[in-house]
């Protein structure tokens, strides 16, 4: 499969070396909120809208980009045979089941964060930004060197968070950070897991709240989904289920990095019985007008 | 009978509102809260003992040149934007005389010109006697005062501003 992923590189670059693709670094500081997830549905929906996508994970020896995507058995060459010259960058990139515009740089699961530097990471993504529209880097937990290394090559950043009080903190802290590299241009937040049930009865803090504290420009409200339990398990990314909602979520993330200016889901509106009930009655009291 | 139902449909309505304030903080402003206390201190590096600190300094200084409220002062940091403020409201008791201002800023000023003789008599008694005890004991002295001027430093930095505007005072500083 190696060698059909080089094909479609070779063709596409017979168009000229000028091409230029977005590096965008996908973090978040605190674990668990879903940058993985959020990496393999936005490069998904990317892909599927026509642009061509690699993935890099840069979480070496935690891997879990190549699980989301159920590419695991696939992969031969990884990030580190790349940087110590065991096989050729095109070699190491492994393309997706469904997508052949879709490719994925693994990371090492037998190295740590030191195995790449920051400068060889950089070198990776520039050589890719000739063949692709968008090079999206899966940035591990934390603020250490594995951090610094993932956003070396990258000139935008798409900052994942929660509206749980943790999430944010870090999510302040990685924004700080960010706002100290000149490299990185633009950043946007994307809140994960929103409940809009437990927004409503002032449990949660709400999109609002979060966008006010971080004071970031939002790209994405994705609403906590039972459904991205079964599309991990499945190896399949929740954008390709037409009928979910987080994957409509992500799909219009997808579209707004694109530049179309789509509006935000509308969560808040109440499905619940008592809704229905009040709907009912407001539409007696109205009709009797 | 639409007023009927739409009255009673809002009393009900306005009785579970009611019970609803009646109750504490929900979960959600108590997080706002609350982190909104902390990534203040994340991004100013200072913590609550430093924040009093800056406080009483701030209270002193100021009252040499206004009657304030000592106890009313709010400090404390706010979002406005990309930009962080510091927001320091005073309320004002009654503005000081003329006089009474150069009063305190003669005394102090008189304070000041003594402590500097002091200093240069001790320095100069210290050049005389050239031990190795006395150059340790120099040094630590020394150390304390690079402490103090970097204290003054944030003083003036916040007095400048707050010279502008007499009863609410704003100091900006850029978010880290």
């Amino acid at each position: 499969m190696t060698a059909t992923c080089e094909k479609v590189i070779e063709k596409d670059s017979k168009k000229g070396d000028i091409m230029s693709g977005r590096v965008i670094v996908i973090t978040s500081g605190k674990g668990g909120v879903g940058k993985t997830t959020t990496n393999a549905n936005i490069g998904t929906a990317l892909a599927k809208a026509g642009k061509k996508v690699v993935m890099i994970d840069t979480d070496l020896g935690l891997r879990n980009l190549d699980l989301l995507l159920g590419l695991e058995n696939r992969i031969v060459y990884t990030i580190v045979d790349v940087v110590e010259e065991r096989c050729k960058l095109k070699q190491a990139l492994v393309k997706d089941k469904k997508n052949p515009n879709l490719c994925l740089l693994a990371a090492a699961q037998t190295r740590d964060k030191t195995a790449v530097t920051e400068e060889q990471l950089k070198n990776i993504c520039e050589e890719l930004q000739k063949e692709f529209d968008f090079i999206l880097v899966d940035c591990p937990a934390g603020i250490e060197q594995g951090f610094q290394n993932a956003v070396a090559g990258a000139s935008e950043a798409i900052v994942v968070t929660t509206p749980e009080m943790s999430a944010v903190r870090d999510a302040d802290r990685i924004i700080g950070l960010l706002e100290a590299r000149e490299e990185i241009k633009s950043y946007k937040l994307l809140l994960n897991r929103v409940r809009p049930n437990m927004i409503k009865s002032n449990d949660m803090m709400s999109v609002d709240d979060v966008v006010e504290i971080l004071s970031a420009q939002l790209i994405g409200i994705i609403p906590e989904d039972t459904g991205i339990i079964t599309s991990t398990n499945k190896g399949e990314p929740i954008v390709n289920d037409e009928k979910s909602l987080a994957g409509q979520a992500y799909r219009n993330v997808a579209k707004r990095i694109i530049g179309e200016d789509v509006p935000f889901l509308n969560l808040e509106e109440d499905t619940g019985v008592v809704a229905k009930v009040k709907k009912f009655f407001a539409g007696l009291i109205g009709k009797e007008k | 009978m639409k007023d009927i139902f739409t009255d009673l449909y809002n009393k009900v309505l306005g009785f579970f509102r009611q019970t609803e304030k009646k109750e504490e903080e929900s979960a959600k402003e108590v997080a706002c809260n609350r982190l909104k206390f902390v990534l203040m201190q994340d991004r100013t590096n200072l913590t609550p003992e430093l924040m009093d600190r800056m406080r009483k300094e701030l209270v002193e200084l100021l009252s040499k040149y206004v009657e304030m409220d000592k106890e009313a002062l709010e400090l404390g940091f706010e979002q406005e934007g990309n930009q962080m403020a510091l927001m320091l409201s005073i309320p004002v008791l009654r503005a000081k005389e003329e006089a009474e201002i150069e009063a305190v800023l003669a005394e102090e000023d008189a304070k000041k010109a003594e402590a500097e003789a002091n200093k240069q008599e001790n320095s100069e008694e210290e050049n005389e006697e050239s031990s190795e005890e006395n150059e340790t004991e120099n040094e630590e002295e020394s150390e304390n005062e690079e402490l103090e001027i970097e204290i003054s430093e944030e003083e003036t930095e916040i007095t400048e501003e707050s010279e502008n505007q007499p009863s609410k005072k704003k100091t900006k500083t850029s978010k880290k």
